[in-house]
Formats: C-alpha cells, structure tokens, sequence
C-alpha cells in the first residue's frame, strides 16, 4: 500500500493511499482520500470491508484516527462504504456524509440515522476543522446519486468514480505521467459505469468554473496540473454509456 | 490453546448454524401447506357426513375433532414462522458480527507489529472499542438466539402429540366409516387422507426435532468456543 501525501500547508494537508499490493487479486484496487484540517480528520470513500484493516493501519502511521470526524461517501458502491460499520464501531460518534438518495440504502450495512448527514442532489458543504469544502452534484457519473468534494485551499478536488482507471497490477504510480497512454485504461471504464452524456456535460462545466490543481479519482491514478484539463477534454469527447453493444 | 484456533472454529461454526437456521427454515415452511390441507380435509369431512345422513352422527363429532386438529395446528405454525425469521436474521447478523471481529483482531496484530517499525499516530487502544463493541453484539445476539430456540423449541412441542391425536382419530374414522357401510365411503377417503397428512407431520415434526437439536448442539459448541476465544485475547 502506498501512502503520499498530496498537499500540506500549516495544518491544513491532503493524504492518499492506494495500490494495494496485498489485496486479493478479484478485488479491485481503490484510492482512499484523508484530509485533515486543524488537528481534524475527514476520510473520502474509506473503502470496503476487504481493506478496512490495511486502511485503517496504514493512516494510524499517519494521522491519529480517533480525531478523524467524519467520512464522505461519494455513492453507495461496496468498495466505497462496506467498511463504514467498522468505522462506526471504533468511533460511535463518527458522521457519514452521503448522497441523500442512498441514506436508506446504506443504511442496510448496518448503520444508524444518527450517524448519517444525508447531503441533497444540490450538493453543499463540509466543514472540517473550520475549513469548508465544497460538495458537488456529480448525479449519474456514475451512479445516479453521486458527489464530488472539492477543496478551495489545495485545489483538490476528489472525483469518485470519474477518472477511475483500471491499471494494470504492476501500475505502481500514484499519478498519471503519460497521458495518451492512461487513456487505454479509463475508456471502458467511462464508456460502461457513466450512463449519461447530458450528466457529463453538466459535471464539466461545473469543473471547469473551479481552479482544479489534482484531479483525485478512487480508482487508477491521479491527474495533476495540465492533465487535469487533458481529462476534461478527453472526458468531454467520449461517448459515455456505449460500451455494451446491446444499447440502441 | 492459541486464539487462532478458536477463530477458525467459530468461523465454522457461524457457517454451520447459519445452515442449519435455513435449512430449519425451509422444514418450517413445509407446515404451512400440511395446515392448509388439514383445514380443506375438515371442509370434505363435513361434506362426507352430511351425505352420510342420520348414519353420518359419528361423523360429525369426528369432523369437529379434525377441525380442531387443523387449528392446533395452525396455532404451532403461525408463531413459529416469526421466531424461525428472527433466527436466521440473528444467524446472519452473527456471522458478519464475527467476520468484523475477525478484521479488528487482524487490524490489531498490523497495528502491532507496525509499532516495531514505525512510531504510530494513532493510540492502538483506539480499536479497543470497536472489538468490544462488536464482542458484546455477538453475545448479546447469541443470548437473543438462545431464547429463540428455547421457544421455538416449546411451540413446536405440542406437535408430537398432535401427531398422536390425529393418528388415533383417523382409526377411529376407519372404524366409523366400516360400520357405517356404504353411507361411510367418501368418509373413508377423509380417514385415509387424514392418516396420510398425519404421517406427513409426523415426519416434518421428527426432522425438525433433530434440526433443532443439532442447531441448539452447535450453538452450545459456538458459545464454548465464543467464551474461550474472548478469555484468550
């Protein structure tokens, strides 16, 4: 498991966590997103239960996880969430931002209301520590409730499922270096699990009115500096839901 | 004893009496159909004695026994099927209570070992809680599948001696239909559908006897098993 960090400036600092080496050979790889804000923690899409205990061990090296706060789900897919109950059992107080869509979903992982901060399609905000970051609606990209967080102060912004790549085992990088050559592993992917060109639309431009310095996927590696808008574009010029041959 | 071996015979036992809980499920769920017979035979049982006439008396009184078989029956069933239902939720729940034991105890020994190498950030003992937590569940639930057992065990009792009752009542209506000559033809049909549902129940009750002792057998196991797992950490 390789654990970098992205941003840090005063006590305000962006961690990742990926390419889980040890993990079985069916379960797919994920990123996992910590970010800490005066001495408080938020954990992006923590996983599931397959690598709640990697996860959980790698941060403690880190960051002392009684202090993270809350966890942000950007949809309800196993290997976003699954590890959530866990979580909650070490820490009863912890809060769960999801999409308000997926509350009573979610909920059937064996978690309680009280725990849940459940946020609407608009979107919103997460305020961490006294420091806000911004929730953007990212609906149907891919899945029909769906969010991304974007951080004003590093120019982060964490994107799901959108710009996951699925990189080969022996893809240790954390961020993409060629571009063309990344694209081969993110086209079935966004052309299958992205449903909605007018969705697509929508979620680009919302990006592109933010300055956007790392674009933070959960799956594959991230984009950093001009790739972000080589992204953007690629994204922009990809026929999405297309990939099954069925489709009409 | 090390706690590596209790886990992995818990892990088997979960897997066991999650098993065990379906497959006393769907036995349960075979009553149903055996109610709704009995209660249609006690409908044809009224037919037969009303065609029977003034010869057909005995009949009636042995038609109000049938119904009142049919209702004993069905009084068994409808409780149970709540209680087997709440069963297997709890069979469920403790199977993936003990998987996240599993993964906290695994956590730990990471944890554990990380320390020798690297300074944590985090207190190891924050996890502490969560074990516990999910520690208590699991005894809480298996109290709660204990009690279950124990009642589902005591409403399926009574079926035994249904399975007497309707027995000797399907001789008697034998016995009444041969001495009543042709007016106790179609309550023969009644007496010998009722000794083949009679048969059937019996059957059922017999296999869910030994389901449930073998499913209160392995929970025993499991909670020796729980105990000594948790004395060892």
């Amino acid at each position: 498991m390789r654990v970098e960090q992205l941003y840090k400036k005063n006590a305000h600092s962006w961690m990742v966590m990926g390419r889980d080496a040890e993990r079985r050979e069916e379960v797919i790889d994920t990123n996992h997103y910590l970010v800490q804000n005066n001495g408080r923690g938020l954990l992006l899409d923590p996983g599931g239960v397959e690598n709640f205990s990697v996860v959980a061990a790698e941060f403690s090296k880190h960051f002392e996880l009684a202090n993270v706060e809350a966890i942000f789900a950007s949809h309800q897919d196993p290997d976003v969430i699954s590890s959530l109950p866990l979580w909650i059992q070490a820490n009863p107080d912890l809060i769960v931002y999801m999409p308000k869509i997926w509350v009573s979903f979610i909920t059937h992982f064996g978690v309680k209301l009280e725990n849940i901060r459940p946020i609407p399609d608009e979107g919103g905000t997460i305020t961490l520590g006294g420091h806000d970051l911004e929730v953007i609606p990212a609906h149907y990209m891919h899945s029909s409730g769906n969010l991304s967080v974007y951080d004003p102060q590093s120019k982060i912004l964490f994107s799901g499922d959108i710009g996951a790549a699925l990189l080969p085992d022996d893809s240790t990088d954390l961020f993409v270096e060629n571009f063309e050559e990344h694209t081969q592993y993110m086209e079935y992917f966004h052309r299958r699990w992205m449903p909605s060109n007018t969705a697509k639309a929508r979620w680009i431009a919302e990006v592109r009115k933010r300055d956007v310095e790392m674009l933070c996927p959960q799956h594959g590696a991230i984009f950093k500096g001009e790739n972000v808008a080589r992204f953007l574009s690629w994204l922009e010029n990809l026929d999405v839901g297309s990939a099954w041959s069925g489709v009409r | 004893m090390g706690g590596n071996l209790y886990t992995r015979r818990m892990e088997e036992a979960y897997s066991t009496i999650f098993r065990q809980c379906v497959s006393l499920n769907t036995e349960l769920h075979k009553l149903v159909p055996l109610a709704k017979q009995m209660h249609l035979l006690s409908s044809n049982a009224v037919s037969s004695a009303a065609r029977a006439g003034s010869e057909g008396d005995a009949f009636r009184v042995l038609t109000q026994d049938i119904q009142l078989l049919g209702d004993d029956v069905s009084a068994c069933i409808d409780d149970t099927q709540s209680i087997i239902d709440e069963i297997v939720r709890l069979a469920s729940n403790l199977a993936r209570l003990f998987s996240n034991y599993i993964i906290y105890i695994n956590l730990k020994t990471r944890l554990e070992d990380d320390r020798s190498a690297h300074s944590l950030a985090t207190k190891t003992t924050f996890f502490d809680g969560g074990q516990r937590l999910v520690a208590e569940e699991i005894k809480d639930n298996n109290h709660k599948m204990s009690r279950s057992l124990n009642k589902l065990t005591l409403l399926l009792s009574p079926i035994s001696a249904l399975v007497k009752k309707g027995e000797y009542l399907a001789v008697c209506s034998s016995v009444e239909a041969a001495s009543a000559g042709e007016h106790g033809v179609s309550f023969e049909a009644v007496s010998s559908m009722l000794r083949e549902l009679v048969g059937q129940l019996g059957e059922q009750s017999s296999r869910q006897k030994a389901l449930l002792r073998d499913l209160s057998d392995s929970i025993d196991q499991q909670q020796q098993n729980q105990g000594k797992l948790f004395y060892a950490r």
